[in-house]
């Protein structure tokens, strides 16, 4: 009897712990799917979640990492075979993981791809590797110049600058009526924003990275990168309107620093501009506008460098059809319209944090009107600026690698340890190394 | 007849082998396989090739410039961090090791920093540095010995200097209380007989207290390095191995080469590369500084 007890009382442990268990097999087959994705917007990620739930009834196991160890974290587990279903990917990773088989293309589904006809062009462009989609976009944004109205106002200047020029004659003006040491913030500090803020300044100098068959021209002798690598060189050690320290600033330091109010200038990713205007977060809170990326040298534009971010299906989850039809589904309610026909987390998204979404119907939205009258004194200047941003031209199977070197070598020329040529140059020779060793 | 091993024999065999299947497990199969992992070009990103190369990866780290800038910055940091860390150690072990009113207090003191987390302590110095609002800005400021602020870790003269220093201020303390624990086992008489040998408190020092020392800073020594060398945490935290490679050490290098270009087969070599240097150093120390016999 005893023995009975004990082999039953073992039986229904195991049965319980299968019930229990985070077992992803059992799970799926109750009609649940893997998310992972970093820590952002975690709220809101968690509300829509909850919805996506209560109408699809499918249960969601959401993971997320810090954003700094995201993409080591989520290869880990892709190549452990984890049972992911979506991931948020960034649009610099998408070769690399194409490559390696870890990403599903949505080319079969017609119900996904429909979006592309309501979505920003680079958005859906950031989205396709050798001719193939793979997702849907989580959310979109560009690289955007600010300033600081009340520092403008108090220098007696009339407008914000629209040429790189009249930023360094605006910062020496601002600098001899005592207003601030430094106007000009840029964080150039080596963190994954770097090749942002980089690519943001090399565009707005008429510049490219690479040509079209994805040769390097970075090094170009008057080319835009050199040109922009040199006025960064210049702005620290020559005008000195850009501080030295600007090689130890990353993103979040340089949004902290433009918030106290204590430049007049900067290149910021545009969702920061809510948190730069809000009265929680920022002390120069309410002065804080965009404007157009400056034109660079003779040949500049405003051009800007885009980004997205987006939902990608595993080709594990792709290959079997319960998972797929849930992840499809999951994808749509995420990066598409939900089952009321709403790009409701977008909105959220926009609304409660700031990220700008890549669904253009959401433009004539009125409660988007309002939010960018509220938050960055209208919406015209961010809408025409999304329209010339450019997708990251270095993105490529090797980015990975290549781009240590590229922070390396913005560093280097910032610290005056190598001219721009030099540092580009050889940065251009890297990148042919790797683009070789790619077979 | 009797058994090739005694009863005794087979049972500490049977009661140690538990552990020895656990140190095999979690030690010896980990140093195993990541040297096999080294022998291979792998790189996570492309799962589907994995070549067998030899010591390829060996080779090609050893003739890559990256490489030799970051043994070039890990001597200097270690050099600067052990050398100051040790003598540092011995005048603080010093000035303990006499009997004056608040001695035991200065003694607790002294662990403070050593139980501070690497983490708070690379946070708390890069706050200090900071160019914006740092304390070491606002102090030379308010001194009069700096105009104005500056970038202390965006200045690449200084980075590794800078970083050396947070890594003395939290491993000083142990090292200090390792020669205090051996000061105390030096023979008071030794001291006595050098005073009636008319040996002043200088001569005292060298010729008694350093001599006594020896196997306390063999032990100081070695372990600071072993801790100086492979050092990463303050990298990552305060530099991320800039600006430009100004603090790109051999752990630094490692780290970007396993985690963020998931080049695991060279960063396996590289991190082989690091542990024969650290046992290479260790080795030399012993063998001149350790205790001789006969």
């Amino acid at each position: 009897m005893k023995s009975e007890l004990t082999r039953r009382g073992i039986l229904q442990g195991l049965a319980a712990a299968g019930m229990v268990a985070p077992g992803m097999a059992a799970a799926q087959a109750a009609g649940s799917l893997n998310f992972i994705g970093w820590s952002a917007a975690v709220d809101q990620v968690k509300a829509h979640i909850s919805a996506f739930e209560r109408d699809t009834g499918v249960r969601v196991n959401y993971e997320n990492f810090p954003w700094a160890q995201f993409r080591t974290a989520l290869v880990t587990r892709l190549v452990g075979n984890a049972p992911i279903d979506v991931s948020w990917v960034s649009d610099a990773w998408l070769p690399e993981f194409a490559e390696a088989g870890w990403l599903a293309d949505i080319e079969d589904m017609p119900g996904l791809k429909r979006y592309n006809a309501e979505a920003a062009s680079y958005c859906t462009q950031s989205m396709v590797y050798k001719g193939k989609q793979y997702g849907l976009a989580y959310y979109g944004d560009h690289m955007s110049f600010m300033y600081n109205t009340d520092v403008l106002q108090k220098a007696g200047i009339a407008a914000p600058p629209t040429t790189w020029d009249e930023v360094v004659e605006q910062c020496l003006k601002i600098k001899r009526a005592g207003l601030m040491e430094f106007p000009l913030l840029l964080s150039l500090g080596a963190d994954t924003w770097l090749i942002e803020f980089a690519s943001a300044l090399a565009f707005s100098f008429g510049g490219s990275f690479v040509d079209d068959k994805g040769d390097s021209v970075m090094g170009a002798p008057g080319g835009g990168v050199v040109a922009a690598a040199r006025f960064l060189h210049d702005c620290i050690h020559k005008h000195k309107i850009l501080s030295p320290g600007a090689v130890e600033t990353v993103e979040l330091n340089g949004l902290r620093a433009f918030g106290s109010g204590a430049h007049a200038f900067t290149i910021e990713p545009t969702y920061r501009i809510r948190s730069l205007n809000d009265p929680a977060q920022a002390t120069a809170h309410g002065k804080i506008r965009p404007a157009m990326m400056p034109k660079g040298g003779a040949n500049g534009t405003h051009d800007t460098c885009g980004w997205i971010r987006f939902y990608a299906m595993t080709p594990a989850a792709k290959a079997d059809r319960a998972r797929r039809e849930r992840a499809v589904k999951f994808i749509e309610y995420f990066g598409g319209r939900d089952t009321r026909g709403k790009y409701s987390l977008q909105e959220m998204l926009l609304l409660d944090v700031g990220l700008p979404s890549c669904a253009l119907p959401l433009t004539e939205d009125q409660e988007v009107k309002t939010f960018w009258e509220r938050w960055a004194g209208g919406g015209d200047i961010i809408a025409r600026q999304s329209m010339s941003a450019r997708k990251k031209d270095v993105i490529s199977p090797w980015f990975g690698e290549w781009v240590e070197t590229s922070n390396q070598a913005w560093q280097s020329v910032c610290l005056g340890r190598a001219t721009p040529e030099a540092a580009m140059a050889a940065l251009g020779n890297k990148w042919n190394e790797l683009k070789r060793a790619f077979r | 007849m009797p058994g090739r091993f005694s009863y005794d024999n087979r049972s500490a065999a049977i009661l140690v082998f538990p552990v020895l299947a656990v140190l095999l497990v979690v030690a010896a199969f980990p140093i195993l396989y990541s040297f096999w992992v080294s022998l291979h070009d792998i790189v996570l990103t492309r799962p589907l090739r994995r070549p067998f190369v030899g010591l390829e990866n060996y080779g090609r780290m050893l003739a890559d410039p990256r490489f030799h800038t970051a043994v070039l910055r890990t001597t200097l940091y270690t050099v600067v961090t052990v050398s100051v860390t040790t003598v540092l150690a011995i005048g603080v072990a010093l000035l303990l090791n006499e009997n004056f009113r608040g001695n035991k207090l200065l003694n607790a003191l002294l662990l403070l920093p050593w139980a501070t987390p690497s983490i708070v302590n690379g946070l708390m110095w890069k706050w200090i540095y900071d160019p914006t609002y740092g304390l070491l800005n606002a102090v030379l400021v308010q001194l009069g010995l700096l105009e104005s602020y500056r970038a202390w870790l965006g200045d690449p003269d200084l980075t590794l200097l800078l970083i050396s220093n947070a890594a003395i201020w939290k491993q000083m303390p142990l090292a200090a209380l390792l020669l205090i624990v051996t000061m105390k086992a030096i023979p008071e008489d030794l001291y006595r007989a050098a005073k009636v040998d008319g040996a002043n408190v200088v001569q005292r020092f060298i010729h008694v207290t350093l001599p006594a020392l020896r196997p306390g800073l063999m032990l100081v020594l070695v372990y600071e390095t072993m801790i100086s060398i492979r050092h990463f945490d303050l990298f990552l935290i305060m530099t991320q191995g800039g600006p430009g490679d100004a603090s790109y050490t051999l752990s630094w290098l490692i780290y970007v080469e396993t985690f963020r270009s998931l080049r695991f087969g060279t960063g396996a070599a590289l991190s082989y590369l690091l542990a024969m240097l650290t046992f290479l150093l260790s080795w030399l120390f012993i063998r001149f500084l350790g205790e001789r016999r006969g």
